[in-house]
Formats: C-alpha cells, structure tokens, sequence
C-alpha cells in the first residue's frame, strides 16, 4: 500500500505553505492517490490487452486453434464451466468439487508447512547453536524438487489426498522457512538493543520486537509458498488423484481438448490469485500494516 | 512406443527377428512410459515421430478434435493387434461377488490414464447393459502399469483394469483374481477380437512416404508370422527383454497374450461398434466423426 494513500489532517501541519490550506494538501493527496490508482489499474489492463492481442493474432494467424484456442473461445469456455453448462462434461464431479479439493489440499498443506516452518525459521534464525546443528540438514533437503517427492508420497501415505498434501507440504516449507530465518537472524542489532533498553524480555522481546521485524520477510515467504503450494498440487493431482484441478489437466490432455486445458488453467490462476489476495493481504494488514515495519 | 510396456512387444520381436531389417527399414526408438498414451500421440501430430505403437482411443480423441474444428484428421489407426487383451482384477477378499454386489461398494480401482482403453471398453461393456460408470460407486485412479501390482499389495487399490502382463503379475503375487477377461468372452464375444495394440501414424507422412508406411506395416505383419513359427521358449525372451520380467512371467502369461497384428476392416468395424460408441456416448468424440476418419487401412496388406 502506497503510504501517501493514508496521510490523514493528523499527519500534516495546519497550515503547509502560504496560500494553500490544510484541506487543499489533503485533496491534492487524495488526487494523487487516485491517479496513482488509475495508472496502475491502466497499466496493468494495457498489458493484460496485449497478451489477450497476441494471443489472439497467434491463434488466428498461424491457425492454431486446436492448440492455443482464442481467448474468446477460453472465455466462453470459462463461463459454460464455471455456469455447468458445458457439454459433454467429461471430467467426473463439476468445477467446483474439483476446486474446493484442490483448495483444500494445497491450503492443508501449505498451513502445516507455515505452522512448522515460521516458528522453527524464527527460532533457528535467532540461536546460532540451533542453527548450526539444524541448518546443514534443511540445506540438504532443500535443493529435492517437490515433485520428486511423489512416488516417495504415495509409498508413505498411499494414493489420495495425505499423498497430494505431504507433496504440497514439502514444497511450500522451504521457502517461508529460509524467509523466516532470514528476517529473523538479520533483525538490525539497533532495534534489539532498543528493545532491551527499553525493558523488553522473554515472550514480550519476542512479540514486541522479533516477530515484528521478521513479518515482511515472513509474508515474502507466505506469498512465494502460496504460490508454490498451487504450482505443486496440480502436479500431486496428476499422479496421485482422481479429482481436483490437476486431475482435471490431465483428463483433458487424454481427450486433446486444449480449450479445458486452457480453462483449467485459468481458473487455477484466478482462484491463487485470489487465495493470496485473502490469506497473505490479509495478514499483511494485520501485521505489516498495524506495526508499521518495513523491510530495509 | 510404450515402453516397457507388452502392448508393444511386437515392435521388439521385429527387431529381434530382422522383420525392419528385412523391410529396409532403420528404426530409432521413442519409448514414452506406461499410461502416457497422450505424449506419443502429441508427438504424432508435431511430427516428432512417424510411428507410434500403444492405446488406439487417443487416436479418435485427437481426430474428433479436427472434425469438430472442420479440419481433415491428421492421424490414423493403420494396424492393430488382432486381440484386445482387456482385464479387470479385483482383490481376492472380493472373489464371489456379482457385478451388481460390487456396483455399490466404494471400491479403488487403478488405470494407467484417464481415457484407458480398458476403461472405455469397460465403458462399452456397461453401456450394452444401460449403465455408466456413474452408476458405480467406484474410483477410478490412474497409475502406471508398474505401480498397480505394488498399490494393490499394499490394498491401495482393490483393482485394476490393465494388460496381460499386470494381471498375471497379480496372479503369480497371489494378490488378486481376474473378475472380467475380454479373451474369456465375459465383455461380450466381439470384444474378443478388438484391436488391443494400435499402431498409428500421422496421415501427412504417410502419404508422402506411402512405400516407407507399407514396408513398416508389413515388418511387423512379418513379426507376427515369426511370432507363430518360432518356439516359445525364444519368443519367451524376447517377450521378458523388452518388458524387463522374469521369462517365468512372460512364460505364465504366454497363453492369455498375443502380441500380433493384423488389423482387418472387420475388426476396424468390431473398434468402431464397441469403443467408438462408447466414446461417443460419453462425448469423447463427435457425432460427425467416422470410422473412415480413425482408420486407414490401405497401408496393411489384407490377407483373404
């Protein structure tokens, strides 16, 4: 969020400069903001306009329809799944069975990682002994691509959904757990020192001051992970599912119909979109925001 | 091809026997992995390979996506295996139950992909008694063929539609029984004649190198009359080399096999009546899609 967005009559002085009042400051902000808004708003449709343009001019001029459908025909495609009107439907449960068990998995997965991930992160990037007994292990196991960790999966937990989670889980883990210990062993030693002259001590130390100064790079690590967790479960549900998104990918590539391929794959990136808007904005909000810190 | 995979074998037993040798042929293999019957037919269309040996539904798929779009069809069905070799084996703990008992249970049933031949003649066989799948309260999962005697070891599955190999795998494990055998008759009497190996190619090519297509078609028609003028004991390990088992398998499953081909239009026919239709009333493929369209058979030389 920009800050000029939440200048308030508090933060500016009565009178700014002479022939212009406090309320000509606020309105310009305010004007400011708005054509901040727009340009962006702007920006990012010219550049969504393009894609959908050459998208189009590919499709069209090198008759490729049958593999890059034209995104019209993806956007009709969209609305008759998304309405259950599309015919035949060749893909078991409708849209939104599919979506809510591919959500659940990759958000089952995805907390389990943030419940280990950001308190060993925090606790390792403050206790140089933890980290040197842990880190080399985590650093090994780290560089194993997730998908790897499928056959291993489905050997552990079987085929279904502990499968697709575990997979979910282990991908996403990495990079909010380095984020975290990151944030967590880089806190400036001003700002801890501060906090002990001021009376800070155990639990107080902690989430007055450490949690506080990690938060930015927790988020990074949720936003980057959040992401992972999509990536991942559509590559789990391919092997090890028989619903969800990543079944739906795969099905339609058997039945050679790039347009549901293609829908399919918008409607991963709207509902990632989407869960990241809600979950990660939010606790960005509530922390970021709230305790007003900044990453350096 | 398939590989390893048995549906395939009789590309090996040609090299083995000096079928493409004999037919002029120098041949570079391709092996894509079980259950990734899609990947050999995208080839197919980029041109990637001439040939591809393996399931023969993706072949409708793919043309009844050109048909629906007003294209000509690009691929073609020109050879097939003259058995369909279908089977469905349930866990042992299920011996005894009809159909209809085993039509509620929530059971687990393995494919190797989502549009398996087997599962489409299973389909076909359902549909001749008015039904679905959707009248079943069963999973279908997909794995590879590899990995279905281990998943029902370890009770993951409590079936699996597959090839001759997985079953007799199955059997010899003790870890399951064949409930439904095309080659048995039990998915009706013409399914036992369905071409089970399909060999396609991309029809582009094959008019441009129509010679090339005709001596690939009769190497492995070659093969197959090696395949029946040869002891088993040799076919035996040619079979166990290229599907990477024990001869003791190969030699086990050596009754319920036949690995060669020699697509005629009646069989064409008999695909066209059992998979077509119930691939077109599920959806999977057009109305206006013929047989015509799936097979081309004029690169086969038809025996009386």
């Amino acid at each position: 969020m920009n800050t000029i967005d939440k200048i308030t009559r508090a933060d500016i002085p009565a009178r700014t400069s002479p022939g212009y009042s406090q309320e000509d400051f606020l309105r310009h902000v305010r004007l400011r903001g708005r054509r901040i808004r727009i340009r962006r708003i702007l920006r990012g449709g010219t550049g969504i306009l393009v894609i959908l343009l050459v998208w189009q001019i590919m499709s069209q001029v090198l008759d490729l329809e049958l593999i890059l459908p034209q995104p019209l025909t993806v956007l009709r495609n969209v609305i008759r799944t998304l309405t259950l009107t599309e015919k035949p439907w060749l893909y078991g449960p409708n849209i939104y069975v599919h979506l809510s068990h591919s959500f659940l998995r990759a958000m089952t997965g995805f907390a389990a990682a943030a419940v280990l991930a950001i308190p060993l992160g925090l606790a390792i990037g403050r206790m140089t002994t933890l980290r040197e007994y842990v880190m080399p292990s985590i650093k090994g196991i780290y560089p194993i691509p997730g998908i790897a960790w499928i056959p291993l999966a489905i050997l552990w937990f079987g085929l279904g959904d502990a499968a697709v989670v575990f997979v979910v889980f282990a991908t996403t883990f990495f990079p909010l757990f380095f984020n975290t210990e990151a944030g967590a062993r880089m806190i400036s030693p001003t700002v801890l020192d501060a906090g002990r002259c001021f009376g800070a001590r155990g639990l107080v130390f902690f989430f007055r001051i450490v949690l506080p100064a990690t938060v930015p790079y927790i988020i990074t690590g949720l936003r980057i992970s959040l992401g992972g967790a999509w990536r991942m479960i559509v590559a789990g549900e391919m092997l090890a599912s028989q619903d969800g998104i990543g079944y739906l990918l795969m099905e339609s590539r058997f039945q050679f119909r790039a347009v549901d391929l293609m829908t399919a794959m918008i409607l991963v990136a709207v509902v990632g979109y989407a869960t990241e808007k809600l979950i990660v904005d939010t606790i960005e909000k509530r922390t970021i925001e709230k305790w007003e810190v900044h990453s350096s | 091809m398939l590989k390893p995979n048995i549906v395939t074998v009789i590309y090996w037993i040609a090299v083995k026997t000096g079928a493409f040798d004999k037919n002029g042929l120098d041949i570079a293999e391709n092996p894509f992995p079980s259950g990734q019957t899609a990947a050999g037919i995208e080839q197919l269309l980029r041109g990637g390979i001439d040939f591809y040996l393996g399931a023969s539904g993706e072949v409708a798929h793919a043309n009844s996506r050109y048909v629906e779009a007003g294209k000509p069809v690009p691929l073609a069905l020109i050879e097939g295996g003259i058995s369909s070799g279908s089977f469905f084996v349930l866990q042992d703990s299920l011996r005894g139950k009809t159909l209809d008992e085993l039509r509620g249970m929530k059971l687990r049933i393995g494919l190797s992909n989502p549009s398996s031949y087997h599962l489409i003649l299973f389909r076909a066989f359902l549909r001749e008694r008015g039904m679905t799948t959707d009248n079943f309260a069963w999973e279908f999962l997909t794995l590879g063929g590899p990995e279905m005697l281990p998943a029902m070891v370890s009770h993951q599955l409590d079936g699996f539609m597959h090839d001759a190999l997985t079953t007799t795998l199955a059997q010899r494990a003790n870890a399951g029984f064949v409930f439904m055998s095309s080659n048995r008759g039990d998915m009706g009497e013409n399914a036992k004649h369905l071409p089970g190996t399909g060999v396609c190619g991309n029809r582009d090519f094959m008019q441009k190198n129509s010679d090339t297509t005709r001596r690939f078609t009769q190497a492995l028609r070659d093969a197959s009359a090696a395949y029946a003028a040869a002891p088993k004991a040799q076919m035996v390990a040619i079979m166990a080399e290229w599907s990477r088992q024990d001869p003791g398998v190969i030699d086990d499953m050596y009754g319920n096999f036949d690995p060669r081909v020699g697509l005629t239009p009646h069989a064409a026919q008999i695909w066209w009546d059992i998979l077509g239709s119930a691939m077109l009333a599920r959806g999977e493929i057009s109305p206006k899609l013929t047989l015509n369209d799936v097979f081309d058979l004029h690169y086969v030389q038809q025996t009386a």
